[in-house]
């Protein structure tokens, strides 16, 4: 059952499926081969990237692909659906606190253009309402509610506001002037507390005035309200307190799963498994049992390769950080390729990452979790979580991918930039990723080339090319 | 010292009650004149914004946090090591929290303008700026039915400068289309398009950027605690794009519309300005009325280009008849 690791095309795999199925491998609900995701759900990228061989890597994607149909099924099966928006992390811990109620993040249809290499025709279909190309591909969420052909309409939709993106923010206020009503919640732009004003702290090091805690917790307050509503069960102390539990469950297999995939001295998994992997975090994938199950496995699998001193890639790969998610899957590939492993990462949600404090009052802790997000506070703050996690893996070099359309990625992308040379002096690129990157692939594989080299030259002792 | 706001939605009042002076950073000429090279989604007005700040550090300038452009205009502000600049966290919600974070904002505004030099506000003066000002709003709101465009453009910059209300001159009602001016900042490098829009054939009536009747919405509320009339009345009137849900806008509109017999709406936006753009098509299926986006520009209402499509834009009103 266990192989050697490598990387296997779509239709390799097609191959290892048919010897894990002889072998006795027993897959879950949700399992089969992954060609299928191509046939029936329209995929195409599938056929362009490189996965993992590991049997826990096929559970992994088959459960990332199958999140719409599995939604499906337990709407079927009576599950109350919320779409939650924007905070990515917080509030699906709450909705997955109460029985009966799933949660699931309509802006991972951020990826469905990717996935389908803009087959669906999602991108044209936003345009024609009202939200072009100036916004980031999460406007692909928006077509996508209306012609329900991907995830179920569900029956409460939730979104952070305040210090969010323009776009976002732009983006799902026309769904509600589309006719879908939006429970909006007050996000405040965190700040650092004044001298002698009371503070606390949040998880990822940070600090916040008490008075942004309590704002943020009475608004998580009526968010509990209104699941509790839907639920037709209060959603007090004790769910919660449980529901925390939980998700810190499946944050410490995460945590467990990061830090030895990105300490080991070679890469025991790849980039784009560990993307996936990490995407786990902000709403289990709409199944949380099954989330831990999947995690867990990858881990074991991690592990097993260590002990086995069986890496993925040789030894010598550059150890790189990224920043941001990518647009298109096929760049964590091209990392690999030019000679980088991934050693660490700020997909935009390292808030989501962390453990919740289990020694709060539940909404209190879940406050101050959703006011760690890095999204909404200066991007100094983040910036000096991805320097310390830069020393933690020893990054040798930074990758920061910019989304086009993105307000945010307009001016903070500069500012990391700036803040990681003075720090460590690595070279950082930044570098914009399309959905669907081909026509760019030969301009990001020379910069990221030209990453790889300079980090190999620095690390030589050789001086830097510029870049 | 100056203190340049960059949005209408915070209290000059609260300024001038510190004793300092409140400047609109929105209409000031300097910010419209100012030569800015753009990165790729960089919106000019949050641009031009920042570099004001790093270029006038004697001046104090307050961002808000009602976009996210202006947001990390402020980080970039600060990491350069500029002092003299406060982000106010402008709620986006009209939830109760969202409330009492306005009111804790305004008092920390008011601890920076102390730390700047200014004075502790005592109630009679705050008192007489609130009502200064409110009854300047109102004055101002009861003539724009009937004021020029540019005119009253010109009495709202006035008023936004100094809390005064200056003579306004008015515009008898004709036979020319009348248009809706919709967006964010107008400075004043761009009021040429009022005559672009009168030469084309139309007169905007309704004006409802920044520089406009829109940003005279706050109610001055005249009892109690002058702080709590203050933020209430600033507060529970905040009509914008950035607000979620924005009905208030819409609601703002809705009335106005019709009531200045507006045939079309003139959607003013910048390039890399989400939360504007997103606007053009609600409005659109809100009200029923056709939509014109211009884009701003260095040369915006004076190009050819933006002329012919005004221009046609109103034909295609006249020929709806
Ligand atoms: S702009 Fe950035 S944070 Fe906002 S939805 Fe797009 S990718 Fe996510
Ligand atoms: S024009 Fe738009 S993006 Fe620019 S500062 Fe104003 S609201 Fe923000």
């Amino acid at each position: 059952m266990f192989a050697a690791p490598r990387k296997l095309s779509l239709a390799d795999w097609g191959e290892r499926h048919l010897q894990l199925q002889q072998a006795g491998r027993r897959e879950p609900f949700y399992g089969g081969p992954l060609r299928r995701h191509v046939e029936l759900e329209k995929d195409f990228r599938l056929e362009q990237l490189q996965f993992d061989n590991s049997p826990a890597a096929l559970r992994l994607w088959n459960f990332f692909l199958t999140e719409n149909s599995r939604l499906h099924q337990a709407r079927t099966a009576g599950d109350k659906i919320v779409g939650t928006m924007k905070d990515l992390g917080t509030v699906p811990v709450m909705a997955y606190a109460l029985p009966g109620v799933r949660a699931f993040y309509p802006d991972g249809a951020w990826w469905t253009p990717c996935l389908m290499e803009c087959s669906d025709k999602l991108l044209q279909q936003a345009a024609a309402m009202g939200v072009d190309a100036s916004f980031c591909p999460v406007r692909a969420m928006l077509p996508a509610f209306e012609n329900g052909e991907h995830f179920p309409k569900p029956e409460l939709i939730i979104c952070s506001t305040g210090a969010v993106c323009d776009d976002f923010s732009a983006i799902a206020q026309r769904l509600e002037h589309r006719g879908h009503p939006v429970f909006w919640w007050e996000i405040p732009r965190r700040r650092a507390p004044a001298v002698g004003e009371t503070s606390c702290e949040l998880p990822g090091k940070l600090l916040a005035p008490r008075s942004q805690v309590e704002a943020v917790r009475a608004e998580l307050q009526r968010v509990a309200d209104a699941l509790g509503q839907l639920a037709g069960k209060s959603l007090g102390d004790s769910a919660l307190t449980d529901g925390i539990r939980a998700a810190n469950h499946i944050r410490q297999i995460l945590a467990d799963l990061r830090q030895a995939v990105y300490s080991a001295p070679a890469a025991p998994l790849p980039a784009l498994e560990m993307l996936i992997a990490e995407m786990l975090a902000i709403h289990f994938c709409s199944d949380r049992p099954e989330a831990g199950l999947v995690l867990g496995e990858l881990l074991a699998e991690a592990q097993r390769r260590m002990q086995q001193n069986q890496f993925v890639l040789p030894p010598d790969a550059v150890r790189i950080f990224w920043v941001n998610p990518v647009a298109d899957l096929r760049a964590m590939n091209l990392l690999e390729d030019v000679g980088g492993r991934l050693c660490g990462t700020d997909f935009m949600f390292s808030h989501a990452l962390d453990l919740i404090p289990e020694s709060l009052p539940p909404l209190e802790a879940l406050a101050r979790t959703a006011l760690a997000d890095p999204m909404v506070g200066p991007a100094s703050d983040r910036a000096k979580r991805i320097i310390r996690e830069c020393q933690t893996y020893d990054a040798e070099a930074v990758v920061i991918s910019r989304i086009p359309g993105a307000s945010h990625c307009a001016r903070e992308g500069e500012s990391i930039r700036e803040m990681v040379r003075q720090e460590l002096g690595i070279p950082v690129v930044e570098m914009e990723i399309p959905p669907v990157c081909d026509a760019m692939l030969p301009t990001m594989t020379s910069r990221l080339e030209a990453l790889v080299e300079t980090a190999r030259n620095k690390a030589k002792g050789l001086k830097p090319n510029s870049l | 010292m100056n203190v340049f706001l960059t949005s209408p939605w915070i209290p000059a009042e609260w300024i001038r009650a510190h004793g300092l002076t409140s400047r609109p950073l929105w209409l000031e000429e300097r910010l419209s004149n100012a030569p800015v090279a753009l990165s790729a989604g960089v919106c000019a007005v949050a641009e031009t914004t920042v570099r004001f700040a790093e270029t006038h550090p004697a001046d104090a300038v307050v961002f808000t946090s009602a976009c996210d452009q202006m947001r990390r205009g402020y980080d970039e502000g600060k990491f350069r090591g500029q002092s003299r600049v406060f982000l106010f966290n402008l709620p986006a919600t009209p939830t109760p929290a969202a409330r009492q974070i306005y009111c804790d904002e305004l008092r920390r505004l008011g601890r920076f303008l102390q730390e700047m030099g200014g004075a502790a506000p005592d109630t009679k003066s705050l008192w007489q700026e609130i009502r200064r000002a409110g009854e300047a709003r109102r004055n101002l709101r009861a003539i724009a039915p009937s004021a020029n465009a540019r005119s009253l453009a010109e009495a709202v910059a006035a008023y936004h400068c100094d809390g005064t209300c200056s003579e306004i001159s008015t515009c008898p009602s004709d036979d020319r289309i009348s248009l809706a001016l919709i967006g964010g900042a107008f400075p004043k490098s761009d009021w040429t398009l009022f005559k672009s829009v009168e030469q084309a054939g139309g007169r905007v009536t309704l004006n409802a950027t920044k520089s406009g009747e829109r940003s005279l919405c706050p109610e001055g509320v005249d009892a109690g605690d002058p702080f709590e009339a203050l933020a209430s009345g600033y507060f529970d009137h905040i009509t914008d794009a950035f607000q979620r849900p924005n009905t208030r806008l819409y609601d703002w509109l809705k009335p106005r519309l019709p009531a200045r017999g507006v045939r079309g709406l003139v959607l003013w936006h910048f390039t890399g300005c989400d939360l504007w753009r997103a606007e053009a098509q609600s409005l659109r299926e809100a009200f029923g009325l056709p939509v014109l986006l211009l884009e701003a520009g260095e040369a915006t209402g004076r190009s050819p280009r933006d002329q012919t499509r005004l221009q046609a834009f109103i034909e295609m009103l006249k020929a709806e008849g």
